[in-house]
């Protein structure tokens, strides 16, 4: 009696704990994303809205098979989508390179130098990160920082294009997700044992065995973690393009922002987050895969 | 071999500089220029004023040839106090139910529970803008206004599991035989809960807080979808002005921004290191 | 008034294994202790010593048996309404609370008014000896000063049995040594029952009245320290509890002498006390290697041939190592005061050991010694 009036108490208490998550999430998490898978299979309303009928050619348009009725397939939105997996791309292996080399040496400071340093590069994440592009644009554009200083010292004559190109969005990406790929690599970095790279150089590796055969393969939980964490909100991201790519660079976010402000076509703008949400998860799964992987391996090697 | 050990030791060093570098310089360069005088073309040097930052806190000086560019103040400080209201609330909202969600999942065993962990890493991992429009097509079609509410309950669906992680951290980290020693010294759940589990959450707690309340202040792609037409919130009033076109004061504003913003980091990052 | 501080009665606990199936925890386990005894829980990790000791404190629920504090069944009651306080193997001191607030954690539960507090606080901390360390920080203290507060704190409330999990076991050698002297000082200052676990034979044999070895969630032997050592129940405990030689083999039985012939052709001698019945038979004889000493040419003593392997100096005496000429292996301890032998025994890798039959043990239950 005693026992089961206990787990009836502890019961209540759980539901009074989980129950607010559970109907918060229910509602306003999974419902919405539900609703957004429905209406990628809708027809697009003539003036914005839907029509209620089950019509694959939002990702038609995407992916080859358009509505002959209305248009020819138009290879623009594949190109716009392979854009955007090459910026994501780039900038996962830029944040590495910068982030790799500057983990390493952070990590051998001494305590209170390590300790502020890693307050440094934490810090600009609680930064705005409108803030921190709207900082490039004043570096970058015509008649700015670089272009105003290079002209006064006279190195050049005409200002430079650096505004408004992929480079400028690749730059302002990493600039702003360097924190991303940064701290999980440190993690890892951190966490190596040193005495394994004296005892690879002992047992006669070179500088370069020793990296690839030891130092890599043990941080790379760090690398594939950062490289996760800087690929996600760079795949669909609207923000850096809008303000350091402007029109000629476009990627997948400002064409979704597109269709929704300006456009009006929900249904194919559901379509296209549907993709970004699929490039996601198709991550997700490598990343678990790999996890799981090494969790098979490690009882087998101890 | 050894001069080659100290060269690469002191490359590496030269480079954690200019990694720093890369990531203050600009930083620096705002701030100098949000003093610069010219009016036209702000990232040339052409003197010393404090007007941008006098206008942005209402004393305009109407003489000043600057008064042309003022965005409209009030709209500024419109945005600023939407900002704070949704960050009040989200952070309130967020901090109760993610703090709960951890601790039933520290506290209980019961059928689901991995499930659970899962769930709550799922809205931190989904991209902002397929979370953005998910929710404008939500509201939309529930037929909710777009304004101060849905923007709040759009960062809470995001934002607790930002303070789920924080506040599972803290309990992971904990000792759980200091809840046996309670026990053992004659406190019962409740007085254990009370003296020994909360305090010693209490840091991730308040730290989970302060880190919805940045993440609340700054999101701008979420609210720029569900925010509908009349409401602003800093992030918003500040990409609106850099698609129209930059204003002197902009830079004064953001130089103010990153001020606000690296003080509370500061502050919550000392009070963790102090808390160690 | 019980004699008995605690009894359990045929305690049972299983626990399912992740791979399935299910492993006894505690075997049927019956233990008596005594008011104001010093019992101490000895065996290697697993055995079930933890596990006891969790049943005692209430963590964790018998599926069989009974057990009883003061003579009061306690099978239901949760553990925070025990009278029984527990020294934790970290000390599990609360981080956030100073010294005096953890020393005066049960009191403060109990709702003591707070001048009382107060002084018991302070006589606590004066009796482990850090009278003043009120207002540290536990973090600012040394593992062995969080060890006294840690002890402070569980007898404040004066609890009728203190039960301590491997409370040294994190202190270095010298200080964990003069931790044992002052714990069993303790102990018979404030005339509280301890329960002390342990997987240290060492430890066990200086502090306690009696000692219990565990092992697979069985009592193997429960007696004093000194019988313990030197009349092993069994031969888990032979060996665990001190280094031992044994020889296992037939024995005959010729007057009150007693021949134990290995199977390498080695006989052993031994005396029979008096309430041993040799019926021949396989027996395990167990010789402490400290009772070897090098032959000299003592009637009343066996003698017995070994080549030597080794020679450790261990400080105070040499260990030697090495094989009769049969074959088994013998472990024997010399003082280094027979230097000079000793260095003979060096050069020719050969000694004469001799023994005392008296000293072999011979145990029981390994055949027809009872």
């Amino acid at each position: 009696m005693k026992g089961l009036s206990q787990s009836n108490r502890q019961r209540a208490q759980l539901s009074l704990l989980l129950g607010p998550v559970t109907i918060f999430l229910a509602i306003f998490f999974f419902t919405p994303l539900l609703i957004m898978l429905i209406y990628s299979f809708l027809m697009p309303g003539l003036y914005g809205g839907v029509e209620w009928i089950f019509y694959p050619h939002n990702y038609g348009r995407i992916l080859g098979f358009a509505d002959p009725t209305f248009e020819f397939f138009d290879p623009v939105y594949i190109q716009i989508f392979l854009r955007s997996l090459r910026i994501a791309a780039t900038t996962v292996i830029i944040t590495l390179l910068v982030c790799y080399p500057a983990a390493f040496q952070i990590s051998r400071l001494k305590e209170n130098w390590k300790n502020f340093s890693l307050f440094l590069i934490a810090l600009p994440f609680f930064a705005s990160l409108i803030v921190r592009l709207f900082i490039w644009v004043l570096i970058l554009k015509k008649t700015g920082f670089i272009n105003s200083t290079l002209m006064s010292l006279g190195i050049i004559s005409e200002p430079l294009d650096m505004i408004y190109t992929e480079g400028a969005t690749i730059l302002g990406m990493v600039y702003i997700f360097i924190p991303f790929m940064f701290l999980p690599l440190y993690a890892s970095v951190e966490k190596l044992d040193w005495t394994l790279v004296k005892a690879s150089q002992d047992l006669g590796a070179n500088g370069f065995q020793t990296f690839f055969r030891v130092i890599l393969p043990l941080t790379m939980p760090g690398i594939i973690g950062g490289s996760i964490l800087v690929f996600i909100p760079t795949l669909g991201n609207f923000v850096v393009p809008t303000v350091l790519g402007g029109a000629k660079v476009l990627m997948l976010g400002n064409l979704i922002e597109q269709q929704f402000l300006s456009a009006r076509n929900w249904p194919f703008g559901a379509a296209l987050s549907m993709l970004v949400m699929t490039g996601v998860l198709v991550m997700l799964f490598i990343y678990i895969r790999s996890e799981t992987k090494d969790g098979d391996q490690s009882p087998a090697t101890k | 071999m050894n001069w080659l050990k100290r060269l690469g030791g002191g490359s590496l060093t030269l480079y954690t500089i200019l990694f720093f570098a890369f990531i203050y310089a600009p930083i620096a360069v705002i701030v100098v220029y949000s003093f610069n005088s010219d009016p036209v073309n702000m990232m040339k040097w052409s003197g010393f004023t404090f007007d941008w930052y006098k206008q942005i806190f209402g004393f305009t000086n109407a003489s000043s040839e600057a008064a042309l560019y003022i965005e409209s103040t009030d709209q500024l400080l419109a945005a600023i106090k939407n900002s704070f209201i949704v960050a009040a609330f989200t952070t309130t909202i967020a901090t109760l139910i993610g703090t709960s969600t951890a601790l039933a999942i520290y506290r209980y065993n019961f059928f689901g529970k991995r499930f659970y962990r899962v769930l709550m890493f799922t809205p931190m991992l989904m991209p902002d803008i397929v979370l953005g429009i998910a929710l404008l097509i939500f509201f939309v079609g529930i037929g909710m206004p777009l304004g101060i509410g849905s923007i709040i309950i759009g960062h809470c669906t995001f934002l607790i599991s930002y303070v789920f992680i924080v506040v599972s951290t803290r309990l992971a980290g904990m000792d759980r035989t200091l809840e046996n020693a309670s026990a053992d010294l004659g406190a019962n759940e409740w007085a254990t809960f009370r003296k020994v589990v909360l305090p010693q959450v209490m840091p991730g707690v308040i730290g989970g807080a302060l880190l919805a309340f940045i993440i609340s202040m700054d999101d701008l792609v979420i609210t720029y979808f569900i925010s509908g037409v009349g409401t602003q919130t800093l992030p918003l009033f500040i990409f609106g002005m850099l698609r129209r076109g930059i204003k002197p004061e902009v830079n004064a504003i953001a130089v103010m921004m990153l001020l606000f913003s690296f003080t509370i980091a500061a502050v919550g990052l000392y009070l963790r290191s102090r808390k160690k | 008034m019980h004699d008995k501080i605690i009894s359990l009665d045929n305690a049972t606990k299983r626990f399912s294994l992740p791979e399935g199936g299910k492993i006894n925890a505690l075997d049927a386990i019956d233990l008596e202790v005594s008011r104001n005894e010093f019992l101490t829980l000895l065996g290697p990790s697993g055995c079930g010593k933890t596990t006891l000791l969790h049943v005692i404190s209430g963590f964790v629920q018998l599926d069989e048996g009974q057990i009883l504090i003061d003579g009061v069944d306690m099978g239901e009651t949760p553990p925070h309404n025990r009278p029984v306080n527990t020294v934790f193997q970290n000390y599990a001191l609360f981080p956030h609370m100073s010294v005096g607030e953890n020393v005066g954690y049960a009191l403060e539960i109990a709702h003591t008014p707070k001048p009382e507090r107060i002084k018991r606080v302070g006589e606590a901390l004066e009796l482990v000896g850090l009278g003043g360390y009120a207002d540290r920080m536990p973090r600012q203290l040394s593992g062995g000063q969080q060890q006294r507060v840690a002890l402070a704190r569980a007898i404040i409330a004066r609890p009728k049995l203190l039960l301590l999990d491997e409370p040294l076991s994190a202190l270095d050698r010298n200080l964990r040594q003069s931790m044992q002297i002052e714990l069993k000082n303790l102990q018979a200052e404030l005339g509280i029952s301890f329960i002390f676990v342990t997987h240290d034979q060492e430890e066990a044999l200086t502090m306690s009245n009696r000692v219990a070895v565990l092992n697979g969630g069985v009592i193997q032997q429960i007696d004093t320290p000194l019988n313990t050592y030197n009349y092993p129940a069994n031969s888990f405990v032979a060996s665990f509890v001190g280094a031992s030689n044994l020889f296992e083999g037939k024995a005959s039985r010729d007057g009150e002498r007693i021949h134990i012939a290995t199977e390498h052709n080695e006989v052993i001698e031994a005396r029979a006390r008096k309430d041993q019945h040799i019926n021949g038979g396989k027996v395990t004889a167990m010789l402490r290697p400290e009772q070897f000493s090098l032959a000299d040419g003592d009637e009343n003593r066996a003698e017995i041939d070994v080549t030597i392997d080794q020679i450790v100096f261990l400080g105070s005496a040499y260990e030697l190592l090495g094989k009769t000429t049969g074959g088994s292996e013998i472990k024997a301890i010399i003082s280094a005061a027979r230097q000079s032998r000793l260095a003979e025994v060096e050069r020719t890798k050969t000694a004469r050991l001799s023994y005392d039959p008296n000293a072999v043990h011979l145990i029981p239950g390994t055949g027809d010694v009872q």
